[in-house]
Formats: structure tokens, C-alpha cells, sequence
């Protein structure tokens, strides 16, 4: 892959936003956000240390879209291509999981699939461990390998520009005057930015660690008391589901519109008490508890069993946003301690 | 590629009155195309759209055997069938679909067959019983078991005749009520078990019901000697989107729209756990 380097951010994403919408990071107090880029409003971009606090998934999957209309239907051809600046290592693992549900397989999603297509991709390095970062539990380790057009890593006096598709790879091709090359130096100076960056996560979440896979812990725990408890904190505010890069529920209605009938599909949440209930007022999941322990069980357990890989990125936006104070990472911890304790006395009971 | 969420248009040929708040619809694609190039299995259900209404999941009564139309049979429950219920033949509505995994066919050739139905639950049931008579050297004997609360909420009650006149097939009909010209059977479904003289032995039940007639003819059919995976019977959720993604209908690690909603009683028992 090659690598080259720039002093500064604005003219490089002038140059994408001269082609494209492009989406960059902006501060909001200790929050970071997506905004459409206006160069006139900006001097020079910021490069955000971590996630922004909002999903990645708003690009491909919006929180409400059209996803058909009659008499006359929609050409997903009309989606302009865009940019987004600022996508973690954790943003590219949670698009590669979206991408099993709406992307691959026998029935896949016009529009999703028309956004992702559009959908340039520069992604950039984490310079630190957020608050609630956890992704080191799956497999993080703050900067990406895959999964972008082009990564930006900062150092001290600039950014590496790495290429990681044919699209990025052009880029690089058709502006040989934004970038310099970048020397071994430069490089080793990123090379130790993303080393301190794993440490810290792995200092970090230290004591995260657990005696069994995290699909056993779920898997072992279903009569826990643990899902109860944890249901008194919460206030059914939804905001796990919602700024969850990787949770994908959603509800699709009809409508009318003035001169035409539309089918719409809007974000929705597994937590919501009508969420599973049927005509006739049955309901399998009315108890909230059982709301929370599906919404593991699906993450962990069931989703890896169709598609053979973990519904969590470890990003802890759900942490940072729960009104309720529901720590994941906690949870996990407790159902881990209370799977060990059966287990000893279990063992004890033997003896 | 076929957008999941885009629905063909079909248009209302003729419309029966089963009971007081069951229709029969006889519909067929507009494009003459798409309803010959129809395929599908008995159990699979469409997404039935009343444009700018909404949209519910209706199993296919007809036998895929039968060309060149297809029927719903719909019970009047709520929004949307309540709006399919007051539109005129010649009414056009969108179908998505078909969607779900069907009843085994090719499976249980050479078997003895045994329906159980209850209610509108038949629907479903009849699209496999028409299909199995259609190829009836393909399987055993089979013994249709229907019921009802009344007399008055039997569905296809005409074609309970032509079922009987087929070799080796016998029917049995009860109701909860009897009214006063009523002169069948009264009680459950279950209460038709020591009449219709049962063979477990090579047997596969099918059951299709209101929620709560399930388990008490599972228990039965148990009794009886069927095993776990010869009984079979279909899971009812709020299927949205029919292609398991939006996660309405999930169960367990099950998507109903998908992965259902036929199920064994030893899948579902597993789901359940």
C-alpha cells in the first residue's frame, strides 16, 4: 500500500469536496459529530482523537428513509457519491458487519447498497483511548488495516495518507501536488503513535477480562438475574439501540404523500415494549429485562451463529449515551463473575 | 437484482364470503409475466400491501399446483385486513414475496398425513392438502381434523366434499357451539382424535391454529405416538419485512420470515428454551 504524506488536512479534503459531499469531524463540546464540510466556514479541519458519538451507520442506513414508492419507483441510482472524514477502525468493523445483513446474501437492500457504493471512506488513526473505548475485546486496536479509501494518521508535524482501494489509490494518482512522499521516519513515527494508542486501550480495559467467550457468558446466563436488575436502571430512552453503529431493527410502514403512495423504513428499537407484539395484543417480550437479555443474546449469540461474527465493535457510544448508567462492559462482567461462582459451586457440590 | 421492498401489484378477480369476518380474495399479478413465472410452497406467506394503509403477512391458500391465480383468505382483524375486507373486485394491492420456508413436500412423500386445523389456521392447510390430493399417489392415507368456535366461523366448507370423495381421505369437522341446526360434532379438535382412528406409526401430523389450540394438540399427538419432528406447525410474528433483517419476528436466533414459518415441535421447543 502506498503511503504519502501532507502537512495540512484542508486542502486534501478541499480537493474531495470539489468531487463530492463530504462529512467531516467536528468538536461539540467533549462530543465529536459529523457535519457537511463548508471550507468557507472552517480554517483548517480537526482530526478527531477517537469516534464521533454518533453512528457511522446514518450514511448507509439513515434513521428514515424512502424505501419504495408507487406508482413510480425509486432509482437508487439517485444517490450521489459522498465523503465521509473521520471513520474509526471501529466505524469500518461496524460497516463490515451491516454489510453481512443489507449487503450480502439472497435478499439485499437497494438503497444501502447504492450509499456504501457512494460512499468514499477516509478513515483515521485513534490518538487515544476514549472514556469508554472497549474495542481492544474485539479485536481493535485503534487504527484499521481494511475497509477504506484512503487512512490518515496524524503525526507530529503532519499526516500519513495511506490508500487502501483502487478509488483511493486514483486519488492519489490524479493530485500528485497535495502530497509528499513519506520518508521511514515519518512512518516510524506512526508506527509508535499506534503502539502507545494500543497500549492505553489494553491498560485501559485491563481488568475486562473474562473466564469464558462472550457468547458462553450470554449463552450460560439466560435465568440470570442480572438482565432484571440491570432493567431497573434503565428508562427505556432507546439511545443504546439508536447511537449503536451496528444495530439494524427497523420498521417498515406505508404511507401517502400527495401525488404518490411510499413505503418507508425507519430506524427502530428492540427495547421499545410494542416492539414484538402482534395483532391481538400478544406480546413475547414485555418484561423489560427480557428486552435487555435478547438484545445481548442477539448481539452475541445469535448473530454469531449466522454470520460468524460478534454484533458489538466495542466502540461504547451505548455507554456514553445510556441515560440509565447501563455499563455493558459491566454487565458482561457481572454475568461473567455469576457464571464463575455457579461453576465453583458446582465443582464444591461434587466433591 | 429484485428490491426486497418494492411490491408487484396484484388486482382483486373475486371475492367469497367464508364467514362473517372471513374473506376468500382470488387475485393474480397485472403482469401477466410475473404470475406465470409464480413459484412458491405451500406455507409461504406474502406481504399484502393497501398502498398509503400498510402492509401484513398472509399465508397462500391456494396449492402451488393450481395456475394462473392465486388466493388469500383473510380474516378482518385489524387496520389493513380491515381495509382489504371493504375493497370491490377489480381493487388493486401490492404483494411482496413469497417469503418464509413452506410446509415439507417432497419430505413426506409416501407418508400418512394428518391435518389439524383450527379456524382461519386452515388457510394454510388447505394450500398443502389441495396439493398433496393433486399428486395423491405421492402419499398415504390422510385425515383432515377442522374445527371451529361455531358453526357459522367454518372456512372452506364446500370443499370439505371434494377432499371426502378422494380415495383414503377422511374428514372430520367439530365446533366449540353448536347452534340449533347443528348436528355434528361439539367440543375442541381434540375431541375428533379416538374418532379418526390415527396411525402414528408412518405419520406426519401438520397443525395450524389460534395459539392456544397448539399445545393442547401437541400433547395429544404426542400421546399418540407422533415424535417430535413428525409434527409440524407454523409460528405466527409481526413479519415486516419477510427477508430477516428488520427483526420484528425474531425468536430465539430464529427469523419467522425467513427461517419459518413452518417449524418442527422439536425446532420449536429448541426456540423456546
Amino acid at each position: 500500500m502506498e503511503t504519502v504524506f501532507i502537512s495540512k488536512l484542508k486542502p486534501f479534503l478541499e480537493e474531495i469536496s470539489k468531487k463530492s459531499d463530504l462529512y467531516i469531524p467536528v468538536k461539540k463540546a467533549e462530543h465529536w459529530t459529523f457535519n457537511r464540510y463548508n471550507p468557507d466556514e472552517i480554517d483548517e479541519v480537526e482530526f478527531n482523537s477517537i469516534r464521533t458519538c454518533l453512528p457511522v451507520k446514518e450514511f448507509s442506513f439513515p434513521p428514515r428513509e424512502l424505501a419504495a414508492a408507487f406508482p413510480e419507483p425509486l432509482e437508487a441510482k439517485q444517490i450521489k457519491p459522498f465523503a465521509v472524514f473521520g471513520l474509526k477502525e471501529c466505524d469500518l468493523h461496524s460497516i463490515e458487519i451491516l454489510d453481512k445483513v443489507f449487503y450480502e446474501g439472497e435478499f439485499q437492500d437497494p438503497f444501502y447498497i447504492a450509499r456504501r457504493e457512494k460512499m468514499f471512506i477516509i478513515s483515521g488513526d485513534c490518538t487515544q483511548a476514549g472514556q469508554s473505548c472497549f474495542c481492544n475485546l474485539f479485536g481493535g486496536k485503534g487504527f484499521a488495516d481494511l475497509g477504506f479509501d484512503l487512512n490518515v494518521s496524524k503525526i507530529k508535524d503532519g499526516f500519513i495518507i495511506t490508500e487502501g482501494s483502487q478509488k483511493g489509490k486514483r486519488f492519489i494518482g490524479d493530485n500528485p501536488d497535495l502530497f509528499a512522499d513519506a520518508p521511514d521516519t515519518l512512518l516510524a513515527q506512526r508506527d509508535e503513535n499506534r503502539a502507545r494508542v494500543k497500549k492505553e486501550l489494553e491498560e485501559k480495559n485491563a481488568d475486562l477480562k473474562f473466564t469464558s467467550k462472550i457468547s458462553e457468558i450470554i449463552q450460560g446466563s439466560q435465568d440470570s438475574d442480572v438482565f432484571d436488575i440491570e432493567a431497573q436502571n434503565c428508562i427505556e430512552c432507546q439511545a443504546c439501540t439508536r447511537v449503536c453503529p451496528t444495530c439494524h431493527c427497523f420498521y417498515l410502514y406505508d404511507t401517502k404523500k400527495p401525488d404518490y403512495f411510499a413505503k418507508m423504513k425507519m430506524w427502530d428499537s428492540c427495547m421499545r415494549m410494542a416492539y414484538a407484539g402482534v395483532a391481538g395484543g400478544a406480546n413475547p417480550r414485555k418484561v423489560l429485562g427480557d428486552r435487555i437479555k435478547h438484545r445481548l443474546l442477539h448481539k452475541f449469540v445469535y448473530f454469531l451463529e449466522r454470520y460468524g461474527i460478534d454484533m458489538c465493535v466495542g466502540c461504547g457510544r451505548c455507554v456514553d449515551a445510556d441515560a440509565g448508567g447501563i455499563d455493558i462492559r459491566e454487565v458482561l462482567k457481572k454475568l461473567d463473575e455469576e457464571k464463575k461462582q455457579k461453576k465453583t459451586n458446582q465443582a464444591e457440590i461434587a466433591k | 437484482m429484485k428490491d426486497v421492498y418494492f411490491p408487484d401489484i396484484a388486482v382483486i378477480d373475486n371475492i367469497r364470503n367464508e364467514t362473517g369476518d372471513v374473506k376468500t380474495f382470488t387475485m393474480r399479478f397485472k403482469d401477466p409475466d410475473i404470475q406465470e413465472n409464480l413459484t412458491y410452497r405451500s406455507g409461504q406467506f406474502f406481504e399484502v400491501s393497501i398502498f398509503g394503509i400498510g402492509e401484513m403477512p398472509i399465508s397462500i391458500t391456494t396449492s402451488p399446483s393450481h395456475k394462473g391465480f392465486f388466493e388469500l383468505s383473510v380474516k378482518n382483524v385489524g387496520l389493513v385486513s380491515g381495509v382489504l375486507h371493504g375493497l370491490p373486485s377489480g381493487s388493486e394491492v401490492g404483494i411482496r414475496g413469497p417469503f418464509g420456508n413452506g410446509f415439507p413436500y417432497e419430505e413426506v412423500f409416501g407418508k400418512d398425513l394428518l391435518f389439524v386445523g383450527g379456524g382461519i389456521g386452515l388457510a394454510p392447510l388447505r394450500s398443502l392438502i389441495n396439493n398433496v390430493l393433486d399428486n395423491r399417489d405421492n402419499f398415504g392415507r390422510v385425515i383432515i381434523l377442522y374445527g371451529s368456535r361455531t358453526p357459522g366461523d367454518l372456512v372452506f366448507r364446500d370443499e370439505f366434499k371434494a377432499w371426502e370423495d378422494q380415495p383414503d381421505v377422511s374428514t372430520l369437522v367439530t365446533v366449540d357451539r353448536g347452534d340449533e341446526k347443528w348436528v355434528g360434532n361439539v367440543g375442541v379438535v381434540t375431541t375428533l382424535f379416538p374418532k379418526a382412528g390415527i396411525e402414528s406409526k408412518n405419520a406426519v401430523a401438520f397443525v395450524c391454529g389460534p395459539p392456544v389450540m397448539i399445545p393442547f394438540v401437541i400433547k395429544d399427538l404426542l400421546k399418540l405416538g407422533f415424535k417430535e419432528d413428525t409434527i409440524i406447525s407454523t409460528l405466527e410474528r409481526h413479519m415486516k419485512c419477510g427477508a430477516g433483517k428488520c427483526g420484528h419476528c425474531c425468536i430465539g436466533h430464529k427469523y419467522v420470515c425467513v427461517d419459518g414459518p413452518v417449524f418442527s415441535y422439536r425446532e420449536m421447543k429448541a426456540m423456546m428454551e
